[in-house]
């Protein structure tokens, strides 16, 4: 099915997550918790999906049930193995299971990473194929629209970060892990617990649904997190300085013509330098033929969430190593998970709190003045302008900058309404329940309809 | 891979469908890993299997006789498959179980899509 969209995925994806998964492993992303809480909902003795599950975070939430985590990168499932879960490698859009199987199915930060529709709503209903009647699956994707960020369109690819991780690696100040808000943990030091912590999350319902999905949490303390992590210590100006630049080249979005993503896919070389200097999130043009959305290779059977991964450490790799390898990092804290929320309250066309810090994706207007300056130039003044020399020295020269992009990870951000969109027009065997926005993604929850049979 | 796990295999090579279930399971090691014996989770278990051609019917009582319970336990949530292979009946296709982990990957001339 459309090698063109699974060249793209496996250049930008899988290849990706397997190159940084070894980096993983020091890293203690927390559940979300709307996804803890559907895992604990369910009853005990379910059979329970997990699929995209990466290093298996979800897969020990409900110890009365019984998760199988897959995922199509080979080392992010052997670091769930070594964690204890039954897991295996396999490919979401050819699930190796027998129908109605799974009393409960997550996908929490897959979906996006498919770069054509039919092969999202393949991978939805080969999920929908294996559910048993009336069970429910979970879908998690990032959102398009994010306060403080801006994608200019939804195919892009999000690079990574090398001179972010090395700096955090750097950093004496890295305190112990907390779980609470407002105290950076020592893996998450700038994505902090904001995107952790139970922001507000409100679920809106649709009308027929037949369960109550809506949660409000406990807004979190206003600013502490971000507050945290934009002061800092004594002697960390420096560091701050260079996470505000790393996220502001993070999220420039540059769009990338049809030719160069055609080298892309090709050759797997860096863009051209005229490209190159663009250090951030890049939009891909859909090409002409076929419903490539988005050149990119296969993607992931079960990917790992992005969602929780804000920054992974260094363990032993050198500097230039990092360069070289096809390590995109999933992006920092909040790529998609953006939101965080102070205020995190789900909607965010709701917020109107100016004031929200959000650390994810860049969002250091806080400590870093100059940040929203660029941002909101960029993103007014559009993809092709040129770049702030901020953002571009903070890539480094021609060279990394070339790096980083060649490693970039591919991303379709939904719109508002899209995916259940999808899924009323395309996916007839589920059912809506319920639907929301949770940090800066669009999540669903629905239900496998009874057979008439 | 655990042989509960290995219950709900099926194997996804192009044109198989139903006939491509049960994967044949060869084991060249298998590990006895202890798991909490925990009885309402395995009875909840056993009417998810499917057991081919095992009458359907469940024994009766089974939900209150613990030897079956601790004894369907043990098979399938203690023994895991460490090295082997699962082989669809049908196409003959082999997918290896390397380190506890099987690896259900097809080629793309294998796939349905």
């Amino acid at each position: 099915m459309d090698p063109e969209a699974a060249r793209l995925e496996k250049q930008h994806v899988h290849d990706v997550y397997e190159s940084t998964a070894p980096y993983f492993s020091d890293l203690q992303s927390k559940a979300w918790p709307r996804v803890r809480q559907f895992l604990q909902e369910q009853k005990p003795g379910s059979l329970i999906a997990d699929i995209g599950c990466g290093t298996g975070k979800y897969l020990k939430v409900n110890s009365q049930v019984h998760v199988l985590g897959c995922d199509y990168c080979g080392p992010l499932v052997e670091i769930a193995r070594r964690r204890g879960c039954e897991v295996m490698v396999c490919d979401n859009l050819n699930l190796p299971f027998r129908d109605r199987g799974f009393d409960a199915i997550i996908s929490i930060g897959v979906i996006h990473h498919f770069s054509t529709k039919q092969r999202r709503i393949r991978a939805i209903k080969e999920m929908a194929r294996v559910l048993v009647p009336g069970g429910q699956l979970m879908i998690y994707v990032w959102a398009m629209e994010q306060k403080n960020r801006h994608f200019e369109k939804q195919d892009v690819l999000v690079p990574w970060n090398r001179a972010l991780c090395s700096r955090l690696l750097s950093d004496p100040s890295q305190p112990g892990r907390e779980k609470q808000c407002g105290r950076p943990e020592r893996s998450h030091p700038c994505l902090p617990p904001c995107t952790e912590c139970s922001c507000s999350v409100r679920f809106k319902e649709r009308c027929g649904s037949k369960r109550s999905r809506s949660v409000d949490y406990e807004p979190a303390e206003a600013g502490t997190c971000c507050a945290i992590i934009s002061k800092g210590g004594g002697g960390e100006n420096g560091f701050y300085n260079a996470l505000g630049k790393s996220f502001r080249s993070w999220f420039c979005s540059r769009s990338l013509d049809e030719s160069t993503l055609r080298k892309q896919i090709e050759s797997a070389r860096p863009l051209k330098s005229t490209e190159a200097r663009a250090a951030g999130a890049v939009s891909v043009q859909p090409s002409s033929q076929s419903n490539l959305d988005l050149g990119r290779q296969e993607p992931l059977a079960a990917r790992e969430q992005n969602l929780d991964e804000d920054v992974f450490l260094e363990t032993s790799q050198k500097h230039s190593e990092w360069l070289r390898a096809p390590g995109t990092r999933r992006h920092l804290n909040g790529d998609h998970q953006g939101e965080t929320g102070r205020n995190g309250r789900g909607s965010f066309l709701g917020s109107s709190d100016t004031k929200e810090k959000r650390v994810a994706a860049g969002d250091l207007e806080e400590g870093d003045p100059s940040a929203g300056k660029i941002l909101r130039r960029i993103s007014a003044a559009g993809s092709t302008d040129s770049i702030p020399d901020d953002a571009i020295s903070v890539e480094g020269r021609q060279p990394d900058v070339r790096d980083s992009r060649a490693f970039m990870r591919y991303y379709h951000v939904f719109r508002e309404g899209e995916l259940c969109g999808l899924l009323a027009e395309s996916v007839s065997e589920l059912q809506v329940l319920s639907s929301g926005n949770d940090h800066g993604n669009w999540c669903v929850i629905a239900e496998k309809k009874e057979s008439r049979d | 891979m655990k042989l509960l796990t290995h219950n709900f295999l099926s194997s996804h090579v192009k044109g198989v469908g139903p006939r491509g279930f049960p994967l044949r399971l060869q084991a060249s090691e298998v590990r006895i890993m202890p798991v909490e014996f925990n009885p309402d989770f395995v009875a909840r278990m056993i009417p998810k299997l499917s057991l081919g051609e095992v009458p359907t019917e469940p024994i009766q009582g089974y939900e209150q006789n613990e030897d079956f319970l601790r004894t369907m336990h043990h098979i399938l949530l203690e023994v895991e498959v460490m090295e082997g292979t699962l082989q669809c009946p049908e196409s003959g296709r082999v997918f290896p179980i390397t380190r506890g982990i099987p690896n259900m990957l097809l080629s793309d001339e294998q796939t349905e899509a």
